[in-house]
C-alpha cells in the first residue's frame, strides 16, 4: 500500500515538476516575448518621437522663431505660448522651445515655467545621432515620465531647441499587446522614496502597489533584472512571477521599473488537476490493493486459519479434526501432514485405550479374581469340611455344620461387599459446585480422623495442618472433595503403619487453590508412582485399588490437577490443584496419560 | 503703455443715428441695479456698464441707482444672459446719444468676437489685456484705458501665518518675477507694481521694488524651518488670473516655497479645509483718479474680502503725496496685500466708431457720445433676434 502510495505521489510529484519546469520555460518565453515587444515598441515610438521632434524643428514657423531669436534683443516673449498650439498639432505630451542659453521660451508641459533654464540641453550632444530617450519631466503637474527627443534649429551661431515626447504611462502600457494572464506595468522612480501612485498599470495607479516596494529598492540598489513572485492571498492560484526591467534615462539613472507579471493560474490549476488526479489513483490503487491484499491473505491465512482450528480442536481432544487440502502449496502439505498426525494420533490413542482396556480388564480379572480368590477359598474348604463331616457322620456334624454355615455366610457377606465397592465406583456421580472454602473441608475430615491417629495399640499420627489464611473461595462439591480428602488420608496412614506426621498444606495457585497432603511413610517406587491412580491397582495387601482412582476422577471432574512425589523411605506428597471456577463441562483427564503429572 | 488712447479719427461734425453693435464675454441675468450680479467680477463689471446707459445716478462703487430711462438709453429688449436692444432716450437731459439704439450680445467668446471684429458684425467689444498684442498683430483697432486695474495677491490671513509672522509671505513677494508676468503672460499689456496705486495717479509708485529678489527669499525662508505650504487661489473662470497662478507657483518653488494654484471661489471660505486658499489673486478696478479716494476705495474692496487689512481711518481727499505713500508703505510692510500688476482696460473698435474715448477711473462707457461713421449695410447683428 506505501508503495502504491509513494510510486502515485512520485509520479504525480514528477508529472508536477514536468510541468511547472514546462510552464515556467512557457512563461519565460512569453515575458521575453513581452519585453522585446515593449523594446520594439519603446523603439518604434521613439524614432517617432525623434521624427516629429525633426519635423517640428524643419517647419516654417519654427525656422521663423529661430531666425527671430537670433536678432539681438529679441522678444520672446511673443513665443510663449507656441507650444501649445504645435505640440497639439504633432499630437506630442510634451513639447519645449529653448533657447540658445537653455532658457525655456514656451512649454507645453509647463507653461508657467517659460524663462526657466533647461541646462542639460545646452550641453555638448548629438541630438541628432541621440534619437529618443526617457527622462523624467517637470510638468505643472508634477513630474512625468517622458519619452523624449531633441532637435536643434541653427540659425548664425544660435541654435534654438526643441525638447518633446510623449508620456510614458497608462496608454502607452495599453498599447501593449499581451498574452492571457499576463500584464504589465510600469513604476514610475520620480521621487526619491518609492510611491505607490507612481505604479501604475492600463487603468491608472495599480492596486496593491506597496507588494512592489521590495523589488523596486532591489532594482535601485541594482539596476538589473529581477524575478520575483508575488502571492496575493492564500489562493496560490493568485499569485504572479514578476519580471522586473529597469528603465534608465542618458545619465544611466534609474527612471523607471517595467513589470511583466504572469499569472500562476493555469500552472496551479494544471497541478491542482493532476494532485487530485493523482489522489484518485491512488485512492482507486488502495481500493485495488486492500481488495488484492485481503483476496491474498484471505488466500493464505485461509488454510492456516482452519489449521489453527484445527489443532485447537485437537488440544481440546477432538483428535478426529481434519483440515481440507487444496492446491500443492506449502500450506497444502501443511494440512496434509496436519491430517497425518492427527490421524496417527487417532489411530495410536485408539490403539492405547485398546491396550489400555486390555490392560484394565486384566487388572479387573486379576483383582476380581484376587478379591474373590480370598472369600471363595474359604468357602471351598468349609464345604469339603462340610462333606467330610457328613460322610464320617461325625456327631460333631451340626456343630460343624454350624460353625461351617456360620462361616459360609461370612465369606458370602465379603463378596457382596467385594460386588458393592465395585458397583459404588461405577456410579461415581457428577460434582454439584457451591462456594466451598477448601480450609473448613480439609479441618473437618481431619476432625474425623482425630480419633485414629491416637488410638490405642496404634503407633501414632500427628496431624500437621499449614492452611493458608484468607484462602479464596472455590466453586466445587464439598462432599466429593471431603470424600477425596478422606481417601488421601486413608492412604496415608496406611502408608505410615510405624506411626508419622501426617501434612496438609493449603495455598493460593494462579486461577485457583491447591492442597498438599504429605506423610512420612515408606514412600513409593517409580513403577508404583506410575500406576498409583490406575483404578483396582494397589499395592497394599487388603485394599481395592479405587481409593485414589477416586481422588483422580473427583479432581479431575472440579476442572483441576493431581500429582504425586514420592521418595522411598521418605515419604509421599499428593497435589491437588483446584480451579477457583471449574469449567462447564468437567475437563477429561484421561489418567493413564498422566505421566508427567505422576511422575512430578 | 503700449497703445495710446485713440481720439476721434476725423474733425468732421458726428452723425446722428445707426446702431452701435456690442459685443460682450460677461453674461449678464438681470439689468435691475437693485439685483447684485450673481456671476463673476466679468459680469459684474459688463452690468454696471449697462445700467450706466439706462439709469442716470451713479453709486460710489460704480453701480446704478434711479429708474428706468433717466439714462442717455431705454431698455427696448432684453433677454437675460444672451442680448439687450437699448433705444435713444430723445429726453436724456445732457443730450440725445448720436446712435439710435445699442444692441449687445452677451456671453461671446473671445475668439468670435474678435472674428466679428475683423468682420466688420460687432463695432465694440473687449480685449483681454494678455491678448491685446495678439489682436493688434491681427490688425485689429483698439482702445486701451490708462493702467486702471490691479492685479494682486492677498492674503486672506484664514489659516497658516500669524499676523506678526510675515516672513513667508515676504518670502513669497519677494520671489515673484513681475517683469515676467507683464511680459510674457500680459504680453506687455500693463506695467508692474509694487504699489497699491499706480503711477500716473501716485507718482510714487516707482518707489516700491518690483524685482524679485530669490536670494533674499530664500534667507528668508531659511529662518522659518519648515517652509509654509501655501494655498494660492485664483478666480478659474480667468485664464489670467490662473496663468499668474501657476507662474507664481513656479517663482515660489524655486525659492523653496511650496504654492499649489487652486480655482476657488472669489469669496473666502470659512471652513478650512486643505485646499482652502491662504492667498487668492484679485483684480480690483480703480474707481478713481485722485490717489487719496483712488486708495480708500481700493482698501475698502479688499477688506471685503481680507477684513483687516487696512485698520487705519480714510485718507482725507487732500492727502499729501507722501501721507499717501506712507498709508501704501504701512499696508504692505505686512505683506497680506502683494500687488503684482496694473492693467489696462482695452477695446476693440471698428472702424466707424468715431468719439470713443476709453473710460477713465470709476468711469463708464461714454457710449452716449459715440456716433458712427457711416450708414452700416447690416446694421443687425446676426446674433441678436428682434424681440419683436
Amino acid at each position: 500500500m506505501i508503495a502504491l502510495l509513494l510510486a502515485v505521489g512520485l509520479v504525480a510529484a514528477g508529472v508536477t515538476i514536468v510541468t511547472r519546469r514546462v510552464f515556467d520555460q512557457l512563461n519565460g518565453q512569453h515575458t521575453d516575448a513581452m519585453v522585446q515587444q515593449f523594446q520594439r515598441e519603446f523603439e518604434r515610438r521613439g524614432q517617432d518621437v525623434a521624427h516629429r521632434i525633426k519635423a517640428i524643428a524643419e517647419e516654417e514657423a519654427t525656422t521663423r522663431m529661430a531666425v527671430d531669436l537670433s536678432r539681438p534683443n529679441a522678444d520672446v516673449s511673443v513665443y510663449v505660448h507656441d507650444a501649445r498650439g504645435v505640440s497639439s498639432s504633432h499630437q506630442l505630451n510634451f513639447l519645449d522651445f529653448v533657447g540658445n542659453d537653455g532658457s525655456i521660451i514656451s512649454s507645453e508641459e509647463y507653461p508657467a515655467r517659460f524663462g526657466y533654464k533647461l541646462s542639460w540641453v545646452t550641453q555638448p550632444d548629438d541630438w541628432a545621432a541621440r534619437g529618443a530617450f526617457l527622462m523624467k519631466v517637470e510638468t505643472d503637474q508634477g513630474p512625468a515620465l517622458g519619452l523624449m527627443a531633441v532637435s536643434t534649429v541653427r540659425v548664425g551661431d544660435r541654435d534654438l531647441y526643441v525638447v518633446g515626447g510623449e508620456r510614458l504611462g497608462k496608454e502607452f502600457l495599453s498599447s501593449l499587446v499581451l498574452p492571457a494572464d499576463m500584464r504589465a506595468l510600469l513604476y514610475l522612480n520620480l521621487a526619491s522614496e518609492f510611491q505607490e501612485p507612481n505604479l501604475i498599470d492600463i487603468n491608472g495607479p495599480a492596486p496593491d502597489a506597496d507588494r512592489f516596494q521590495p523589488l523596486v529598492e532591489k532594482i535601485e540598489a541594482d539596476p538589473v533584472e529581477q524575478t520575483e513572485k508575488i502571492s496575493w492571498g492564500f489562493d496560490p492560484s493568485n499569485a504572479e512571477v514578476f519580471k522586473a526591467l529597469p528603465q534608465v534615462g542618458r545619465q544611466k539613472e534609474l527612471l523607471g521599473v517595467l513589470f511583466v507579471g504572469s499569472s500562476q493560474r493555469t500552472v496551479v490549476s494544471l497541478e491542482r488537476r493532476i494532485r487530485w488526479l493523482a489522489l484518485g489513483v491512488a485512492a482507486v490503487g488502495v481500493l485495488l490493493g486492500l481488495l488484492l491484499s485481503w483476496w491474498g491473505a484471505a488466500r493464505v491465512t485461509r488454510p492456516v486459519q482452519k489449521l489453527v482450528a484445527a489443532a485447537r480442536e485437537v488440544s481440546h481432544g477432538n483428535w478426529g479434526s481434519r483440515v481440507e487440502v487444496h492446491g500443492h502449496d506449502e500450506i497444502a502439505q501443511l494440512s496434509k501432514s496436519f491430517n497425518q498426525m492427527t490421524g496417527q494420533l487417532v489411530e495410536q490413542r485408539e490403539k492405547l485405550v485398546q491396550v489400555e482396556r486390555v490392560a484394565a480388564w486384566r487388572e479387573l480379572a486379576r483383582r476380581l479374581a484376587h478379591e474373590l480368590k480370598n472369600p471363595l477359598f474359604p468357602l471351598q474348604t468349609t464345604v469339603e469340611n462340610l462333606q467330610r463331616a457328613r460322610e464320617q457322620n461325625s456327631p460333631q456334624f451340626d456343630e460343624v455344620f454350624r460353625e461351617s454355615t456360620g462361616i459360609m455366610l461370612g465369606e458370602i457377606d465379603n463378596l457382596k461387599a467385594i460386588v458393592s465397592r465395585f458397583s459404588d465406583f461405577a456410579k461415581m456421580p457428577q460434582p454439584e459446585l457451591a462456594p466451598v472454602n477448601l480450609n473448613d473441608i480439609a479441618r473437618n475430615v481431619v476432625k474425623l480422623f482425630e480419633a485414629q491417629f491416637g488410638a490405642v495399640g496404634r503407633p501414632p499420627i500427628t496431624p500437621e495442618l499449614h492452611l493458608q489464611e484468607n484462602l479464596p473461595i472455590i466453586q466445587a462439591d464439598a462432599t466429593l472433595l471431603h470424600r477425596a480428602i478422606e481417601n488421601l488420608i486413608l492412604n496415608a496412614m496406611d502408608a505410615m503403619p510405624a506411626g508419622g506426621v501426617l501434612m496438609l498444606r493449603t495455598q493460593t495457585i494462579e486461577h485457583g487453590v491447591s492442597l498438599e497432603v504429605s506423610d512420612t511413610g515408606s514412600g513409593l517406587t517409580p513403577e508404583e508412582s506410575e500406576r498409583i491412580f490406575t483404578p483396582y491397582y494397589t499395592s497394599k495387601q487388603h485394599g481395592s485399588g479405587l481409593g485414589l482412582a477416586i481422588v483422580q476422577a473427583i479432581v479431575a471432574d472440579h476442572g483441576g490437577r493431581i500429582s504425586v512425589e514420592s521418595e522411598s523411605g521418605v515419604g509421599t506428597s499428593f497435589h491437588l490443584d483446584l480451579p477457583s471456577s471449574p469449567p462447564h463441562k468437567p475437563q477429561v483427564f484421561p489418567m493413564v496419560f498422566e505421566k508427567k503429572e505422576v511422575e512430578a | 503703455m503700449l497703445f495710446a488712447a485713440i481720439p476721434a479719427r476725423t474733425s468732421r461734425p458726428p452723425r446722428y443715428g445707426g446702431t452701435l453693435r456690442v459685443e460682450l464675454g460677461a453674461i449678464v441675468a438681470s439689468l435691475d441695479p437693485a439685483t447684485a450680479s450673481d456671476g463673476t467680477s466679468q459680469a459684474s463689471a459688463a452690468k454696471t456698464q449697462i445700467d450706466a446707459l439706462i439709469y442716470a445716478n451713479q453709486n460710489l462703487d460704480g453701480t446704478s441707482t434711479g429708474t428706468p430711462g433717466t439714462g442717455p438709453f431705454a431698455l427696448s429688449s432684453w433677454l437675460p444672459g444672451k442680448s439687450a436692444t437699448l433705444k435713444a432716450n430723445d429726453k436724456f437731459p445732457q443730450g440725445r446719444p448720436f446712435v439710435d439704439a445699442i444692441e449687445i450680445t452677451l456671453g461671446r467668446a473671445f475668439r468670435d468676437r474678435l472674428l466679428d471684429l475683423e468682420l466688420n458684425k460687432t463695432d465694440l467689444t473687449e480685449i483681454p489685456p494678455q491678448d491685446a498684442r495678439h489682436a493688434a498683430e491681427r490688425g485689429v483697432r483698439l482702445s486701451q484705458s490708462p493702467p486702471d486695474e490691479l492685479l494682486a495677491l492677498v492674503f486672506s490671513e484664514n489659516r497658516a501665518i500669524s499676523a506678526t509672522e510675515t516672513h513667508p509671505r515676504q518670502a513669497l513677494s519677494l520671489s515673484i518675477d513681475r517683469a515676467a508676468i507683464v511680459t510674457f503672460l500680459l504680453q506687455k499689456t500693463g506695467e508692474p507694481t509694487g504699489a497699491l496705486l499706480p503711477q500716473w495717479s501716485s507718482g510714487t509708485s516707482f518707489l516700491f521694488s518690483t524685482s524679485a529678489d530669490l536670494p533674499r527669499a530664500k534667507e528668508l525662508l531659511a529662518q522659518i524651518a519648515p517652509a509654509p505650504k501655501f494655498v494660492l487661489g485664483y478666480d478659474s473662470a480667468d485664464p489670467l488670473e490662473q496663468s499668474v497662478a501657476e507662474r507664481i507657483a513656479v517663482n515660489a518653488k524655486e525659492a523653496g516655497l511650496m504654492v499649489t494654484a487652486v480655482g476657488a471661489p472669489p469669496s473666502p471660505s470659512t471652513t478650512k479645509t486643505d485646499s482652502t486658499p491662504d492667498a487668492r489673486l484679485m483684480r480690483v478696478p480703480l474707481r478713481a483718479s485722485q490717489p487719496a479716494v483712488a486708495l480708500n476705495r481700493l482698501l475698502r474692496d479688499l477688506n471685503s474680502y481680507a477684513p483687516g487689512i487696512a485698520t487705519s481711518a480714510a485718507l482725507s481727499e487732500s492727502a499729501s503725496p507722501q501721507i499717501i505713500y506712507n498709508r501704501e508703505r504701512e499696508i504692505l510692510d505686512a505683506f497680506r496685500i502683494v500687488p503684482l500688476v496694473w492693467i489696462p482696460q482695452v477695446y476693440g473698435l471698428s472702424p466707424r466708431v468715431r468719439n470713443w474715448t476709453p473710460p477713465g477711473p470709476g468711469q463708464t462707457w461714454p457710449l452716449a457720445d459715440v456716433w458712427l461713421d457711416s450708414p452700416e449695410t447690416n446694421t443687425t447683428s446676426p446674433h441678436i433676434k428682434d424681440p419683436e
